[in-house]
């Protein structure tokens, strides 16, 4: 490694580094405000380190990690969404008690995880993030060391540990046929004729990975683990398994299938238009009869990782951007939405069941409003960041002509739009007389939470109704990949 | 060689099934390790020793004794000595000994008639690796170490000792109260004492 290289990789250095100040704090003297702020100081630094890195860009440092403006512009995604969700994590943890400061640590481990994922060029720095991810979401689930956090974070174990031998075996398999691990070589010894490489191998090899990487993105024959998962887990947690821990991994997936043409594949390409069209199905059907907030986010996120998969298969040059900016709004929008749940949640339980919400709007009209914004957003409503998100993948669908994801894309979004109105309506409603306030609603949210959902509502906004600068950035970093 | 590979994978396998339909913890183990040992043997013949041997040496070595120790440490009680003569009951250790008898015997082969593989070969030395691990592979070893970190961290944070609350340090001290004060006399129980304390 050359001191260019050291140069290149700072924002991670920063990141891993930050991680052992907060750990090394945590031993000297426990403070939940220090180690906020410890923490707070290293994601900000990593940030403001990427435009620096960029005029070094496109640069592979070593075989494993790329740094292109493709990974520096999803690195200050992640870098971004971890910073919001360590400062609703901080008005969290604050009515909570036990130790509290290991918690950003395992923040910012994931946030390095996911970083390397995004410029992973090698299968062992991809196996590696994703382990680094993983392990630190383990112990973040879990964390409450309540029942039902122990639960769920048992589930993900097993789960993510089986998914994790499925993508190593795939792994394996693709090398032991291409006797290479670098993503740029794979196609290059696949055309190579006289090598004698058994596509049998190369294609169960990549259907394993496939099935790793769909565990992690919830997609539907391996999203069993999602309603639990999201239940279970501390709200702030769970708004990091469905916006950093997948959008990570989307990037990735759209990086190495972008290389490894997947329309060279008829077979895996049809794995894949089937596996969009069940997510979207699957996950706005479910969602139908969910009742508890949580479980119907999680089947919201489980079809909307659906609808990015339509991008993706369309993968013209319109595809990453659509891709890339249905990922701002998908960020923004589920931070938003978990972080009022954060804000709505006492030291007791997460508010998720439907009394907590019903009346909302009577008694805390911001706090309705806004969680109004985002659900309207969720489900694709003009003016909201979600619309503008979804008329891109449309675009990116038809461009391609693939109608009949397009045609599934759009019905199911109407489905979905139900369940989201219903929420939506009980917060409306009037409380019925004489009925006592649940619990969770006697709240008072913590400057830092509802300074974070302030900004996520703002920005919701801006990019519905004037998306053209964010659109600019993302097409000057990200089409330069693809 | 080829033989000794094909019989070396079949003993993993029947190690491997049986480490997971046994129903006893300390059975399981005992096939466990000589799973791990027949795998050693088979990256052996592939032409990896110095993987064989890091198998050897990390899994059947350090992480299996852990384990053990673990699981013997956890079942403390009364009955344990009891628990203990069962689990070395001298039937269990027939299967495993059989299986690592097969082994033995074939490294025995190996050693003595130094025959080379129908197959070719390239062994790869102990400081190929290293100059691979701390040349174009340094960030997958500083990646290591932090999901170490991360895996350490976590387990200490998840198994250390919950500590009991103000109230409910008040109930579980009246609960002694209440048991004990029919008998007069009789001190609280030492148990629940310690556990407020610590």
């Amino acid at each position: 490694m050359t001191a260019a290289d050291v140069y290149a990789i700072l924002p991670l250095i920063v990141l891993g580094g930050a991680s052992v100040v907060v750990l090394l704090g945590i031993a000297v003297h426990r403070s939940h405000s220090l180690t906020l702020i410890l923490t707070l100081t290293g994601l900000v630094a990593a940030f403001l380190l990427l435009p620096l890195v960029s005029i070094e860009a496109p640069r592979q440092v070593t075989p494993l990690l790329v740094i292109d403006s493709y990974s520096i512009f999803f690195s200050g995604l992640i870098i971004a969404a971890s910073f919001i969700i360590t400062v609703l994590s901080y008005s969290y943890l604050s009515q909570q008690r036990g130790h509290r400061e290991e918690f950003y640590l395992f923040l910012l481990l994931a946030t390095l995880g996911s970083v390397v994922l995004v410029a992973s060029t090698h299968f062992a720095s991809f196996f590696l993030g994703l382990e680094v991810l993983s392990v630190s979401l383990y112990t973040l689930i879990a964390y409450s060391r309540k029942e039902y956090g122990i639960e769920a974070g048992v589930k993900y174990l097993i789960l993510a540990g089986l998914s994790s031998a499925f993508l190593l075996f795939g792994m394996a398999l693709v090398y032991s046929e291409l006797g290479t691990m670098k993503l740029a070589q794979i196609p290059t010894s696949l055309s190579n004729p006289s090598s004698g490489v058994s596509q049998v191998f190369v294609l169960g090899g990549l259907a394993l990975i496939v099935v790793g990487i769909g565990f992690k993105l919830a997609l539907v024959p391996f999203h069993l683990w999602t309603p639990d998962v999201y239940q279970g887990a501390p709200a702030p947690v769970t708004a990091f398994v469905a916006t950093i821990s997948k959008g990570a991994m989307f990037a990735l997936l759209l990086r190495y299938f972008t290389v490894v043409n997947i329309h060279n594949y008829p077979s895996l390409y049809l794995a894949f238009v089937v596996i969009a069209i069940a997510s979207m199905f699957i996950g706005n059907l479910l969602g139908l009869l969910q009742t508890k907030l949580k479980r119907l986010l999680a089947y919201s996120s489980i079809s909307h990782l659906g609808y990015l998969l339509v991008a993706f298969l369309a993968s013209g040059p319109l595809a990453a951007v659509a891709v890339a900016f249905y990922l701002v709004t998908y960020f923004v929008t589920t931070l938003g939405a978990f972080g009022l749940i954060t804000i709505m949640s006492n030291s007791d339980r997460d508010a998720e069941d439907p009394e907590d919400y019903r009346g909302l709007f009577w008694r805390k009209p911001w706090i309705a409003g806004s969680f109004t914004a985002m659900l309207l957003s969720l489900a694709g409503v003009p003016l909201t960041a979600g619309f503008v998100g979804k008329f891109y993948l449309v675009t990116a669908g038809i461009g391609s002509a693939l109608w009949l994801l397009v045609i599934v894309l759009v019905v199911t979004s109407g489905i979905g739009l139900y369940y989201y109105l219903r929420v939506v309506v009980a917060m409306f409603a009037s409380l019925p007389k004489g009925s006592t306030i649940a619990p969770a609603m006697r709240i008072s949210p913590h400057f830092t939470g509802a300074l974070a959902v302030t900004i996520l509502v703002l920005l919701l906004f801006w990019l519905g109704i004037y998306p053209t600068p964010i659109l600019r950035l993302i097409e000057s970093m990200v089409t330069g990949f693809s | 060689m080829d033989i000794v590979f094909y019989i070396a994978s079949a003993v993993a396998i029947i190690c491997t099934v049986m480490v997971i339909t046994r129903l006893n913890v300390v059975h399981a183990l005992l096939y466990m390790i000589v799973a791990l040992l027949s795998v050693a043997l088979v990256f052996y013949t592939l032409g990896a020793p110095f993987v064989a041997a890091l198998e050897v040496i990390i899994y059947a070595g350090a992480i299996m004794v852990l384990f053990v120790f673990v699981i013997m440490i956890l079942n403390l009680g009364p009955q344990t000595s009891q628990q203990e003569r069962l689990w070395l009951d001298g039937r269990i250790w027939v299967g495993p000994t059989i299986l690592a008898l097969i082994l033995i015997a074939e490294v025995a082969y190996v050693l003595s008639t130094h025959s080379t593989p129908a197959y070719t070969i390239t062994e790869i030395s102990p400081r190929q690796v290293s100059t691979q691990m701390f040349g174009p592979y340094i960030l997958g070893v500083e990646l290591s170490s932090f999901l170490l970190l991360s895996a350490v961290v976590g387990a200490f944070h998840l198994g250390r000792r919950r500590q009991l609350y103000p109230e409910e340090i008040a109930v579980s001290a009246a609960a002694v109260e209440q048991n004990t004060s029919p008998q007069g006399d009789i001190q609280p129980e030492p148990q629940i004492q310690s556990d407020i304390h610590r």
